[in-house]
């Protein structure tokens, strides 16, 4: 049985230590970049003559932005055209990362933990400058519920405090957690179609092991559709979250 | 888990920054704002188009309420005219009777001075048949003639009786 987790083991492809930091190109940094060059051509190709009467792929990206500009706006309000690049940007790079990942040959680089807690850190970090820019000191009323009674508050706000600082977390490892689940479920599935399927060549009873590597296939083929979904939702769902913690720093007047 | 093989992290921070970051910059200043135009540019189309639409029905119905308009003016007009035609001709015909009436009148009055002019005349004859009656009648039973005085007198005494 092949090794579930050989998948994510990260190669080195050119070796580049800069100021004694090994920020070599691996397979992880190149799927990366495709993923990135993936989504800006596909725009690019897309929209490079916009008509009134859209074509296919321009129907796509028109979708793809109405999304995450709707998202935006339903979330953070009036102030969301200056936040849904942002959004659509950690969008679009970790979908196509996920759905890239899908396929047998490229590296998927957001079942790495330390690319999914870039983004939820870098998230985070343009939460708390944003806040900052947007109401000074007030930010930290950020972690002062209003309409809570005074007496509630010494509990309040270090709960408030503690679910804030989660949330980097639970941003990366959300992320993280599904796109590693599902390879690995995929992976191990995929290995009982052939382990068991040789298995069947054995004959006598065990030739039931084609009946257990024809359910293994089935189970494969489920999943594999069911984590397409789970690629392209768990995107959005970090969208979504962004456009949620931004609007707790651009809003705070109004909490 | 290979995930947790922090030699492999630095490199992977600092690449997916960087490449975030370029992706950012692309999509934000180029890409994004290419597609909002192009949705824009439908949305301002499909205003303009609707608007323009509104505008044409608004002449339309202008143009249509100055037709039914001028589909009325005309008509009473029409009117008008066959009201005052009827009464032109009725006023000639009434003119052409009056006159022809007038006509008529001169000619019975013409007429009875005609009458009373013969009638005049047939009275003085007959009184002059009457006087000559008279002097035969005295000629014959009497012998002799009056006079002509004696006879206008009598006749005016007789016709004053009358």
């Amino acid at each position: 049985m092949a090794e579930p987790m050989k998948q994510f083991e990260v190669h080195t492809i050119v070796p580049l230590n800069v100021a004694g930091l090994d920020v070599s190109i691996t397979n992880s940094t190149v799927w990366m970049a495709i993923s990135a060059t993936v989504l800006a051509g596909f725009f690019t190709l897309a929209f490079a003559r916009p008509s009134v009467v859209p074509s296919r792929a321009q129907s796509v990206g028109e979708l793809l932005f109405s999304l995450i500009d709707d998202l935006a706006h339903s979330i953070i309000g009036h102030e969301s055209k200056s936040f849904m690049p942002l959004v659509f940007s950690l969008f679009g790079f970790i979908a196509t990362m996920n759905l890239l990942g899908m396929f047998v040959v490229p590296f998927t680089p957001t079942s790495q933990l330390a690319v999914t807690a870039t983004l939820a850190l870098l998230t985070i970090a343009i939460v708390v400058v944003v806040g900052f820019w947007k109401n000074g000191f007030g930010f930290f009323k950020l972690f002062v519920p209003s309409g809570v009674p005074i007496a509630l508050l010494p509990l309040m706000v270090p709960i408030e405090i503690i679910s804030f600082l989660v949330r980097p977390l639970t941003l990366a490892l959300r992320l993280f957690g599904n796109m590693l689940g599902g390879h690995v479920v995929l992976n191990i599935f995929g290995s009982f179609v052939v382990s068991l399927g040789l298995l069947g060549l054995a004959g006598g009873v065990a030739t039931l092991g084609f009946l257990g590597a024809g359910v293994a296939l089935g189970s494969v083929v489920a999943l594999l559709a069911l984590e397409f979904i789970v690629a392209f939702l768990q995107a959005f769902v970090f969208a979504a979250l962004t456009c949620v913690y931004l609007n707790d720093v651009v809003n705070l007047h109004s909490h | 888990m290979p995930q947790f093989d922090f030699a492999v992290w630095p490199g992977q921070i600092v690449w997916a920054l960087i490449i975030f970051v370029s992706l950012y910059v692309v999509l934000s200043r180029v890409l994004l704002p290419r597609v909002r135009g192009a949705l824009e540019a439908r949305a301002a189309k499909i205003s303009g188009d609707m608007e323009e639409a509104r505008r044409l029905r608004a002449e339309a119905q202008v143009q249509a309420d100055a037709a039914a308009k001028e589909i009325a003016d005309a008509r009473l007009r029409a009117q008008r005219t066959a009201t005052e035609a009827k009464t032109r001709s009725a006023d000639e015909a009434k003119a052409r009777q009056a006159a022809l009436e007038a006509d008529l009148n001169a000619k019975i009055a013409e007429a009875e001075v005609k009458i009373r002019a013969s009638r005049d005349a047939a009275m003085t004859n007959v009184r002059g048949i009457a006087a000559d009656t008279v002097v035969a009648i005295s000629e014959k039973l009497t012998g002799e003639a009056p006079t002509a005085a004696d006879v206008e007198t009598a006749l005016a005494s007789v016709s004053a009786a009358n």
